[in-house]
């Protein structure tokens, strides 16, 4: 049956995700975060809201929709993909009440203790839904293939190390070093997870939103090749350090292939451009620009972050947090959504009435605007962590705050078809958060 | 001179438009083969991607784009991804800013 291979889940994964990316704007402003507060409890959770709840989510729901494409095989077991949903989206609340709780708040430990289980949970249902897909043989030379599976290893590694030190934290017995658990869990969270896997999905992304060939050249084979170096050396790093031994060296070493990687993989986005056959640009590659650039600012940052810590990790890890992943994800983010309305709504008519073409369910105005501010907001966020101004970095919050919320209004005016003639609208729309194709919602008008 | 019902096949095949870039199937290259057997339209066609989400839609959409051509009472519709789709299949792409 024609849709079949669409995620039913996937608008509520976006969704939710949408709605911890304003959470953690709105309490980052309330609690007054600014340059040098990131180890107050209140700052432990805005950042976990913002990593698990908008990224992790927005990335995972992502996965789910976009393997099947990536491999063209089906995924085996869909109806995970809903309690998997709720597992993160409760792991994470979780996660960030117990943060706040470290101020003293005894009710909280327990939320805080179980939250790497259900968390763990979220991840597990995932990973058994993509899994059988990308391990297939006839898809394990596809270099995207083999970042996404890397990013899986980097996920698991994530969970480890965040699951050791809630245990530190929460006063178990088994206690890790957090100073050097840390640095690794980041490099696990942002590097290895999400970076990753932003590589893996926008090699097919890219080629199929620029019309771009999608041969791959020697780059990509090298990116794939460093990914997995990165891999092994934090997995080794992570080794290292739950053994008591000092982990440090291994984790230096790293800066130079995961520069050499980030070098590369732009080179071959820089190539995939010129070669494409699409001139005038959509507002969600035009955006991934910037998202780029951010990416080549936080690996240039990299290196004097692994050395000084400081000023320069905190500028490093927002570029690559607020510019690299969450530019790229806003910006494709009203792509899809629109994709997936076209497809529900008017794909079963294709060949029937002349139909709408998918840019014309959103406004590239709007969208333009809305992503300008968040990248103008963001360059001034890194900018008053490297010079430590708390009033700048506020400045930026209202900003990035008011940028999410132009963008999820527009998502709603793309579900809702707003930006439509009411004479092309159907007469009944399908629900906000759920993709499946209903056939009455295309009776023609 | 080609056939004139081929003709109409191919007119009916311009109406059915790829929404990602607004271009027809035929402009986008995605049909490979168009044939008349008597009253029977065959066609074989692909998409950008093997696991394009739309591959199921477009292939109704032509089928009944097709049959809805006079003097057409079946249309067999093949989707094939070897070889597979790329930009260069793409009729007159425009020159690179
Ligand atoms: C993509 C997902 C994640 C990312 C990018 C991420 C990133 C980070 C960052 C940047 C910090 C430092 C925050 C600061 O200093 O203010 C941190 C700390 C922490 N994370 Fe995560 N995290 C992720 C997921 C998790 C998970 C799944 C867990 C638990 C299972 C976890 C547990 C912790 C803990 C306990 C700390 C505090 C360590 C300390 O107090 O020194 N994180 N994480």
């Amino acid at each position: 049956m024609p849709g079949k291979s669409l995620s039913p889940w996937t608008l509520g994964w976006f969704g939710s995700a949408v709605i911890f990316l304003l959470l953690a704007l709105v309490l980052a402003f309330v609690c007054d975060l600014g340059p040098g507060d990131w180890a107050r409890p209140q700052a432990l959770a805005v950042v976990h809201l913002f990593t698990l709840g908008w990224l992790a989510q927005v990335m995972l729901g992502a996965l789910v929709q976009f393997v099947p494409v990536l491999t063209a095989y089906p995924l085996p077991r869909p109806a995970l993909a809903l309690p998997a949903l709720l597992a993160t989206g409760a792991g994470t609340l979780a996660l960030s009440a117990g943060f706040l709780g470290l101020d003293g708040h005894t009710g909280m430990q327990v939320l805080f203790r179980i939250a790497p289980l259900v968390l763990g949970c979220g991840f597990a249902l995932v990973a058994v839904m993509i899994l059988p897909s990308l391990a297939r043989k006839a898809n394990l030379h596809l270099i995207e293939v083999r970042m996404v599976l890397i990013a899986l290893a980097g996920l698991a590694g994530l969970w480890t190390t965040g699951g050791a030190m809630v245990l530190t934290l929460g006063g178990a017995s088994l206690t890790v070093d957090l100073a050097q658990m840390l640095p690794l869990h980041m490099l696990f969270g942002i590097g290895a997870f999400l970076s990753f896997a932003a590589f893996g999905v926008s090699y097919k992304l890219f080629a199929m939103f620029l019309l771009a060939p999608e041969t791959a050249g020697w780059q990509r084979r090298w990116v794939g090749g460093l990914a997995a170096v990165c891999a092994v050396l934090m997995l080794a790093a992570l080794a290292v350090a739950l053994s008591g031994a000092f982990a440090a060296p291994i984790r230096l070493a790293l800066s130079l292939p995961a520069l050499a990687l980030c070098g590369l993989y732009l080179d071959d986005i820089r190539r995939l451009w010129r070669n494409r056959r699409r001139p005038a640009l959509e507002p969600n590659m035009a955006w991934s620009r910037v998202a780029l650039v951010f990416l080549g600012l936080s690996a240039a940052l990299l290196p004097l972050a692994q050395w000084q810590g400081g000023r320069m990790a905190e500028a490093a890890v927002f570029a690559a947090l607020v510019g690299w992943l969450s530019t790229l994800t806003l910006s494709q983010l009203i792509r899809i959504t629109s994709f997936l309305t076209w497809i529900q709504v008017f794909a079963p008519l294709i060949g029937r009435r002349k139909v709408p073409v998918v840019q014309q369910i959103s406004d590239r105005v709007t969208a333009s605007r809305a992503l300008a501010l968040w990248s103008a907001s963001t360059g001034l966020g890194v900018a008053s962590l490297l010079f430590g101004s708390h009033i700048a970095f506020r400045l930026a919050l209202a900003g990035l705050f008011l940028a999410a919320a132009a963008i999820a209004r527009e998502l709603v005016a793309i579900r809702k078809l707003w930006h439509l003639p009411v004479a092309d609208r159907p007469p009944c729309l399908p629900p906000i958060i759920r993709p499946s194709v209903h056939p009455l919602s295309v009776a023609e008008p | 001179m080609a056939d004139p019902q081929l003709q109409d096949l191919r007119q009916a095949l311009r109406a059915v438009v790829d929404p990602e870039t607004g271009h027809d199937l035929i402009a986008m290259g995605m049909i490979y083969d168009l044939r008349l057997d008597r009253d029977r339209a065959l066609v074989t066609m692909t998409t950008t991607t093997p696991g394009c989400p739309l591959a199921g839609f477009l292939r109704m959409g032509v089928e009944t784009a097709l049959r809805a051509v006079p003097g057409i009472r079946e249309v067999a519709v093949t989707l094939t991804w070897d070889p597979p789709w790329s930009p260069d299949r793409m009729e007159s792409p425009r020159p690179r800013p």
